[in-house]
């Protein structure tokens, strides 16, 4: 199933919030939506929702307009929140019966959700006797009640302890298997780097940048080389005096015995390997530096993480 | 409007259930029954007396140069049927302290014509002995003052104690039976539509405040969620308002016979079709004024803020309520203030309950009233729409008035746009 976002338009009063915004979203795979605080990102999210109607544009699935009574979509907001005095399998079903599951299927449901989190116990208690990790746990479980097709989850990661990170990994792991489609938001970039293939980065409302973050690394000049040595000082020294005529920088790392050569253009990358094998120096690794995800976001998001 | 069934429900038994709801219920209900009771308790404290000296006499000193023995006893006894009258002819110390020592519940000293010394133990408020008294001694009086003309005792009793029978036809309302349940009707009308626009209001900014209405409205459109509130935690309302209705009328029902005066009995009972109005006018003020109350209440961020933002509405209730507590007091339930306000919409559902209920209005006036009610309703309702869908995902400083009535338009100008689009 292949979820679209087309040209999304959306102003409040004089305020323009999206701006011809476009990305789609495939069965089985991840998609990182990320932006700066502000960058338009939850409007985007509310209005794949259905919360917010956009000024133009249009929210497709498999190229018709989605019909959010027939596709399950599983919504994990940014800003947490249950009914903290209510009984948690009470609050569960009823959430899942608003999602359009029977009384009996979104029972089902809680009982196998609460069993995956490893919560049962907690079922007949109310969600503020919870920890905050454990309450996390809990609103995960519900976005995933109506087992959906679509899943938002905007910032999954705040607030859980290693162990229960790892959990959440997993559990969106196997929903990704299973064949869900997952818009994943948020401003811990290890996480988009391990569940995302492609990413959207907004920037004021504007798509910066979209596509696969192996493309997008690769649309960056491949000229900074980094070199691994033990004798990282002598290393430097050896290519001042031999490249620089092709070198834009040389910088040393003793702290992690490397040294950072940015070429002036990135097909020198042959001479610098023949001016190497000429010196004594013992060198453990030649590579390409990538640009991280961090670099990414903050060249096309503006101002830093 | 799939879901809608699910969140009335899901507010209702929220209600229902919740602890301080079913406190306040179980404590109305008890003092319901416990004040049903209360005019019997009362009435026979009132005559402590008459209890606690059932076999007590009442002693009676009157020398027979004034009336006769037999006279005396006649008329007391007919006065005082439960209780034996003894024609004392004690020294008058003597009566005092057997009177002092309970031995006789009171004492009466004829001293005229139409004298007497009253004598008893504790002179109670609730005392009516003396009336009973004055009025055996004037029967006596009567009757010894026409024996010279040749009436017999018993004729002269049959004038003294001639009784006149009346009935009342009542061609409009009769407001001396209407005009106390009107009043606790129209108070409980004020009460309930308040108390439950509170529960609304609340319910609205605690799904703010802990942020649940982040995910609920992702799940149902916010008309669903505003209509699904107000309908469930109205018929909350409507459980416990019936409820206090089937207890009072049935506790009442229980008492009327034995307890309570028929004359006490008749000003507080309810009439059915009094309670039914009470009901359609609970039923369309209550909407309309949790519709208002719900949407001003999806603009407030924390509770400190939702008093500000409804206190508005509520002073206009409590200024509504207030002058027609005072417009009542002249009587006169045509009063033209009373009219208008019946027919305006927020005023209407108490003003026409109370023209309805105690004036012979003509049934489409009724009607009227109502329909302007049902139409204000669905205005006010699409309106609050409007506000609550851009209330509820609205956090920071509560809005002032003026962007309140820029959002209803902004969500007009939006569903017309939408409308329009093919």
């Amino acid at each position: 199933m292949n979820f679209e976002v087309q040209n999304l338009t959306k102003s409040f009063g004089e305020k323009e919030v999206l701006r011809d915004v476009s990305f789609s979203a495939q069965s089985g795979k991840a998609l990182g939506l990320l932006g700066r605080n502000g960058a338009g990102k939850t409007t985007t999210i509310r209005i794949i929702m259905g919360v917010f109607y956009p000024d133009s544009g249009s929210v497709l699935t498999d190229g018709k307009p989605i019909d959010r009574n027939t596709i399950r979509i599983g919504y994990l907001p940014e800003e947490r929140g249950l009914y903290p005095k209510k009984k948690i399998e009470e609050q569960l079903i009823y959430f899942g019966r608003l999602r359009g599951l029977s009384k009996k299927l979104a029972a089902e449901n809680t009982a196998r959700w609460l069993r995956r989190m490893d919560m049962s116990q907690y079922a007949g208690k109310p969600l503020e006797t919870l920890s905050k990790g454990n309450q996390q746990k809990i609103q995960l479980a519900a976005a995933l009640l109506c087992d959906p097709q679509l899943i938002i989850l905007d910032e999954p990661f705040s607030g859980l302890d290693p162990v229960n990170a790892g959990l959440l990994r997993d559990v969106i792991k196997e929903m990704i298997d299973g064949g869900a489609a997952v818009i994943f938001s948020s401003h811990q970039m290890n996480y988009i780097e391990e569940f995302c293939d492609d990413i959207v980065i907004l920037n004021s409302g504007k798509i910066a940048v979209s596509g696969s973050i192996k493309e997008i690394r690769r649309s960056y000049p491949r000229n900074n080389i980094v070199l691994s040595s033990t004798q990282s000082a002598e290393l430097a020294k050896y290519l001042i005096r031999s490249i620089s005529d092709i070198a834009e920088s040389i910088m040393p790392d003793e702290k992690n015995d490397t040294v950072t050569v940015r070429l002036k253009n990135e097909h020198d990358k042959a001479r610098l390997i023949s001016e190497l094998g000429r010196c004594s120096i013992d060198i453990d690794s030649f590579a390409v530096s990538e640009p991280t995800l961090g670099d990414i976001f903050v060249r096309y998001a503006g101002g830093s993480v | 409007m799939k879901n809608i069934g699910k969140i009335i429900q899901f507010e209702y038994l929220n209600c229902v259930r919740n602890k301080a709801f079913i406190i306040i219920t179980a404590a109305i209900l008890l003092l319901i029954i416990a004040s049903s009771f209360l005019p019997g308790v009362i009435m026979s404290l009132a005559s402590p007396e008459t209890e606690k000296t059932d076999n007590q006499e009442i002693a009676v000193i009157c020398s027979d140069s004034l009336y006769g023995g037999e006279l005396v006893s006649r008329e007391f006894c007919r006065c005082f049927p439960e209780t034996a009258v003894v024609l004392s002819k004690e020294d008058i110390e003597t009566v005092k302290s057997k009177v002092n020592d309970s031995k006789y519940r009171f004492a009466a000293e004829i001293t005229g014509a139409l004298e007497y010394t009253y004598i008893t133990k504790n002179n109670s408020i609730y005392d009516t002995n003396m009336q009973n008294c004055a009025q055996a001694i004037k029967a006596m009086y009567v009757s010894t003052f026409l024996e010279p003309y040749g009436i017999k005792a018993d004729q002269a009793d049959a004038l003294v104690y001639a009784d006149v029978q009346n009935r009342v036809l009542t061609t409009g309302t009769d407001q001396t039976v209407n005009y106390l349940p009107t009043y606790i009707l129209m108070c409980m009308l004020f009460v309930s539509i308040t108390s439950y626009g509170q529960i609304v209001a609340q319910s609205v900014v605690s799904e703010k405040n802990t942020r649940a209405m982040e995910l609920l409205i992702t799940c149902a459109r916010p008309t669903e969620l505003m209509f699904g509130k107000v309908i469930g935690s109205g018929l909350a309302g409507f459980t416990q308002l019936a409820l206090i209705l089937t207890v009072s009328v049935g506790s009442l029902k229980l008492v009327s016979s034995s307890a309570i005066p028929t004359e006490i009995y008749k000003l507080i009972s309810i009439e059915p079709g009094s309670a039914i109005l009470a009901v359609l006018f609970f039923i369309l003020g209550y909407f309309m004024y949790a519709f208002l109350i719900g949407a001003l209440a999806s603009c407030a961020s924390k509770s400190e803020d939702l008093s500000n933002l409804i206190s508005p509405v509520m002073m206009l209730m409590v200024i509504v309520y207030m002058v027609l507590i005072f417009m009542c007091v002249s009587e006169n339930y045509d009063n033209p203030v009373i009219v208008i306000m019946s027919y305006l919409p927020l005023s209407s559902p108490m003003a026409m309950f109370i023209r309805a209920t105690l004036t012979d209005i003509e049934p489409w006036k009724i009607i009227l009233s109502a329909a302007v009610q049902i139409i204000s309703t669905i205005i006010i309702g699409i309106a609050a729409a409007g506000i609550y869908r851009a209330g509820v995902l609205m956090y920071g400083t509560a809005p002032k008035p003026s962007e309140i009535f820029r959002i209803i338009l902004r969500d007009l100008k939006e569903k017309s746009k939408r409308k329009a689009k093919p």
